[in-house]
């Protein structure tokens, strides 16, 4: 495990311009290639520390640094996923995958086959002339999954992507995205403030506090890979986490 | 997962037949006229109107095929569509470009907006004496009026579709390193089109209304002269028979705007969950 620090977060403070801080004191650590998940209370910043990092949010004080230089929105080794699927309603499933990459600067021909690939990655082949208009929620999901890894970027900054989905879909989008990061060698930040998504998909769990000090926990998911989220619902040591990281939640909100 | 893929794309596909035109509509369309002018003839015969002052669809039809028989209308005609064209691509263009200008900087569209206001609701009808003294007796003074008519509904109904955007589609295209020229081609166009097509349609029919009636108070040719000439002689049916043609000619326009809007609009048929 000696991997490089892809992004640093020491000391930062978040104001908005107002004279008490969003976020102060708060330290992040993620290495290249890894998956963590951030997990809080509504209003714990979580989100915030993301658009920090996406370079949405300027910083009060404090540095950020990601892949060594200063965190800047659009830049080109990164890709944000939000929290809606933010599809082009006017394009097709396979339009909209072509989006990213026609803004990513990539030539036609190998538009069209990546989107193809992508497309069929997240078992949207069928629909992929349809309009969003047309597609389930957890289709549109897919879709917006795939248009992100299509770009194939070195760093995914993902803000719930999946809270509007019921359960069982989750667990199919969950299985997804890990089919896709798996075989990108990303580094994944992952907000949610579902504990069992953040356990199924990430290498590490950190624990927001509400009180917008940042990281107080953090819990090690030492699960095998590749997963499955459905096999894990059976996992004994899935709910061991789940036990623990729910305690620790509850302390954080305190 | 891709048979659940599949299947949802059926169900997507089976709502798709929706907007098709059923027959019986035509053939509702076709008895609604045809009782129509069989009540109107009718009423004319039996002696319940006087034929003089509402003339019958046999006389309307009379003066049309005069009209075009020796081809009497056609310099007029042609006036007035040269005027109707100039007039809707001028407001078309200024229109949308002006939108465009006003959508983008916030501080000259609030300082603008309550003289575009004013202007809008002024009876520009009224200006259209003052426009032929103005623009003289010529095509010029017509297609001034039309303009003045056409260019405010484009540049508000453009303006309306700039306006709330989906924050959420400029984001992702900003992330995704868009720069404002393709958020615009790529965002803030297509999500202005369906507000875009309704303000066309409406500025033809009052490009046209403005023509006319330009027509009606000066000039040497268009339709309008000869509305005002039929009218001076009481010549309904020649009148009527002259608003025919000119509901008939915006009508084939509106016919081929909706056929482009059915085919840039076709993401939008048929669902529920899209904006506008």
């Amino acid at each position: 495990m000696d991997r490089a620090i892809d992004i640093s977060v020491r000391g930062l403070a978040v104001s908005f311009g107002q004279p008490r801080n969003v976020l102060s004191g708060v330290e992040l650590a993620v290495l290249r290639g890894e998956f963590v998940a951030l997990i809080g209370a509504s209003g714990c910043g979580k989100t915030t520390l993301l658009n920090v990092i996406a370079g949405l949010v300027p910083a009060a004080s404090g540095t950020v640094t990601v892949a060594g230089s200063a965190p800047a929105a659009g830049r080109r080794d990164i890709c944000y996923v939000l929290a809606r699927d933010a599809l082009l309603p006017w394009r097709t499933v396979m339009g909209n995958v072509q989006y990213g990459l026609e803004l990513s600067g990539v030539g036609r021909a190998e538009r069209e086959r990546r989107a193809a690939l992508y497309v069929e990655k997240v078992g949207l082949r069928a629909a992929r002339e349809l309009y969003p208009s047309r597609l389930s929620q957890g289709m549109r999901q897919r879709a917006s999954l795939a248009r992100a890894f299509a770009v194939g970027r070195n760093l995914y900054l993902m803000d719930e992507p999946f809270s509007a989905l019921d359960s069982q879909t989750k667990l199919v989008l969950h299985d997804q995205l890990l089919g896709l990061w798996e075989t990108s060698g990303a580094t994944v930040v992952f907000v949610t403030h579902d504990i069992g998504e953040a356990i199924t998909l990430a290498d590490r769990v950190l624990v927001m506090s509400k009180k917008g000090t940042g990281v107080v926990d953090e819990i090690r998911v030492d699960l095998e890979r590749p997963r499955s989220a459905e096999a894990l619902q059976a996992d004994a040591h899935y709910h061991n986490l789940y036990r623990r990281t729910w305690t620790s939640l509850r302390a954080s909100a305190q | 997962m891709s048979d659940i893929a599949s299947s949802e794309a059926k169900l997507g596909a089976a709502t798709r037949s929706a907007g098709r035109r059923p027959a019986s509509i035509l053939v509702a369309r076709t008895l609604f006229l045809a009782a129509f002018l069989a009540l109107w003839q009718g009423a004319v015969a039996a002696g319940w109107v006087n034929g003089a002052f509402v003339s019958t669809p046999a006389g309307v039809a009379q003066s049309l095929w005069r009209l075009f028989k020796n081809g009497e209308i056609f310099p007029d005609l042609g006036t007035t569509v040269l005027e109707i064209a100039i007039a809707f691509a001028a407001s078309v263009v200024l229109g949308i470009a002006s939108a465009v200008v006003l959508d983008r900087n916030d501080w000259l569209n609030r300082t603008l907006s309550p003289f575009l206001t004013a202007f809008n609701s002024m009876p520009r009808i009224a200006l259209g004496p003052l426009f032929i003294l103005w623009f003289g007796i010529g095509i010029a003074s017509k297609v001034v009026l039309a303009f003045s008519l056409g260019y405010f509904i484009m540049l508000l109904s453009t303006l309306g579709g700039l306006k709330n955007v989906d924050r959420d589609l400029l984001l992702m295209s900003r992330l995704f390193g868009a720069s404002e020229l393709r958020l615009f081609w790529h965002v803030r166009f297509p999500w202005a089109l369906p507000g875009i097509f309704a303000g066309l349609k409406l500025t033809l029919i009052y490009c046209s209304a403005g023509a006319v009636i330009g027509e009606m108070i000066a000039a040497k040719s268009g339709l309008g002269v000869l509305l005002q000439s039929f009218s001076g002689r009481f010549d309904v049916a020649g009148v009527l028979a002259l608003i025919l043609v000119v509901a008939l000619l915006v009508m084939a326009l509106t016919a081929i705007m909706e056929l482009t809007e059915r085919h840039l609009l076709e993401w939008s048929r048929g669902s529920t969950d899209v904006p506008g």
